[in-house]
């Protein structure tokens, strides 16, 4: 078992990495936007506008704090710290490389290796609605009730189709830890084919995928906050860094969902046909295969960007019926499917 | 002997550490002039009419108690979905108790469908 130091030095850093790629997001998002709409985008910040996230944050730190008068101010307060709790702390047990072995010590990579490391995934992840009702609902403001209740309606029906994706997952590889899912992962399947969840699960995929989009607010599912209708949804009423930390929370979910679809789907930090461990030393080792897992999180981070300058947002009841009519009972089916296949091959 | 989930404690201890500092650097730092106007409740800028926290007609309310049932069922399976493979070895009756699980399921979403329950009149 590792020390204390190790744990704590693991903690600061992974907790730092996922707010700095969180950090570089908002200028990616900003610079993709600009390549999708051919603009140029942030561009005076730094070169090619780089230094813009810092820019943003030095200026979210130095506004003025205004509460509204009409505001509950307990409720008010506590609508953003609740949404970025847990968002800041999914993190935990997900995953960034296999180990890592230094000075004759094994280091895992990866926070909290624990055996129901998933629960804890799907019972925070769940937890960031009360952010959202609680800020909506405590702004005392019609937009922000509005996005609120769009949000709780959303966010519960995405859940059900979420839960039974993974839920398919987890009977597939037997296991509620993440570690061992991707373990899980190496080889061939077939024959021929690299030994992903994305093979054997492609219908759990999509439906993880589009749920993942409705739990992270995203387009097309941005409904909470649809700036052409109810200006900025759940947010309207705050200002400085409690507007910071709703924008800032979103984008450390987008974080946290890509790495979990990495984990599940995509042979977390395998390569296809090539088993690094063989021929790389035990500290490059470690080095690649965070690396690895790196660059598919970036992939799906991408994803992200440009699905949101691509597709344009749904009408609300074409949000709850794709939801309950159409993924619901997909999930279903996919977690029938699922039990075939491992019956087959048990 | 550590289980892990000290660890996750610490992790979340240190998220609501940061997010704390975050909002009291952001207080110390921005200026503090309130005024009448700028506490008001933003609303394109016409006097308020009515507050804000009136009731509201929810529509999909059912959508709520659905969701209650779905996720139940959802975490009834968990378990189960845990050992499958182990319990798969000893034959298809294991399959087929979450057929009838899952088809009990299908058929009461089915059921709210057909009533109406998800629709927005």
């Amino acid at each position: 078992m590792e020390g204390w130091g190790i744990i704590i030095i693991k903690i600061v850093f992974i907790w730092t990495w996922t707010l700095l790629i969180a950090t570089l997001m908002t200028w990616i998002e900003r610079r993709g936007a600009g390549l999708i709409q051919d603009r140029l985008g942030p561009n005076r910040a730094g070169p090619f506008g780089i230094f813009q996230p810092l820019a943003d944050g030095i200026k979210l730190f130095t506004k003025e704090d205004i509460v509204p008068e009409k505001a509950h101010k307990i409720l008010f307060a506590l609508g953003p710290i609740l949404f970025a709790l847990p968002a800041f702390s999914a993190y935990a047990v997900v995953p960034f490389g296999d180990k890592i072995v230094l000075g004759g010590k094994e280091i895992i990579l990866q926070v909290a290796d624990v055996s129901v490391g998933f629960l804890y995934i799907v019972a925070i992840g769940s937890m960031s609605v009360y952010g959202i009702v609680l800020g909506g609902w405590g702004s005392n403001n019609k937009y922000s009730i509005l996005g609120g209740l769009r949000s709780t309606a959303q966010l519960i029906s995405y859940e059900v189709p979420w839960g039974l994706a993974l839920l398919a997952a987890v009977l597939l590889y037997g296991t509620f830890s993440l570690r061992d899912m991707a373990f899980a992962q190496q080889g061939v399947f077939l024959g021929f084919l690299p030994n992903w969840g994305i093979f054997k699960q492609p219908l759990g995929f999509i439906l993880f995928m589009v749920a993942a989009y409705a739990e992270a607010n995203r387009v097309p599912f941005d409904l909470p906050e649809a700036e052409s209708e109810i200006v900025a949804g759940y947010h309207t009423e705050y200002g400085s860094m409690r507007l910071g930390l709703y924008l800032f929370g979103e984008y450390v979910n987008i974080y946290t969902l890509s790495a979990l679809i990495v984990t599940l789907y995509f042979g977390a930090w395998n390569l296809p046909y090539v088993d690094m461990s063989k021929f790389l030393g035990p500290v490059a080792y470690g080095l690649a295969s965070f690396l690895v897992f790196f660059l598919k999180v970036a992939f799906f981070l991408w994803l992200f960007v440009w699905v949101r300058w691509t597709v344009p947002r749904f009408r609300y009841d074409q949000v709850m019926g794709l939801g309950w009519k159409s993924l619901i009972p997909l999930a279903l089916i996919n977690l029938f499917i699922t039990a075939l296949f491992v019956q087959f091959t048990a | 002997m550590m289980s892990g989930f000290e660890t996750i404690v610490m992790y979340l201890g240190m998220s609501l550490f940061v997010i704390l500092a975050m909002l009291g650097i952001s207080a110390m730092l921005g200026p503090f002039r309130p005024k009448p106007r700028k506490r008001t409740t933003y609303e394109c800028g016409v006097p308020l009419i009515h507050p804000g926290q009136k009731r509201y007609e929810i529509k999909y309310y059912l959508v709520a108690v659905l969701f209650l049932v779905f996720d139940l069922e959802t975490v009834l399976i968990y378990p189960l979905a845990v050992r499958y493979r182990a319990l798969a070895h000893y034959g298809w009756g294991i399959f087929f108790e979450v057929f009838i699980f899952v088809a009990v399921l299908l058929a009461g979403l089915i059921y709210a469908i057909k009533k109406r329950a998800i629709e927005w009149d």
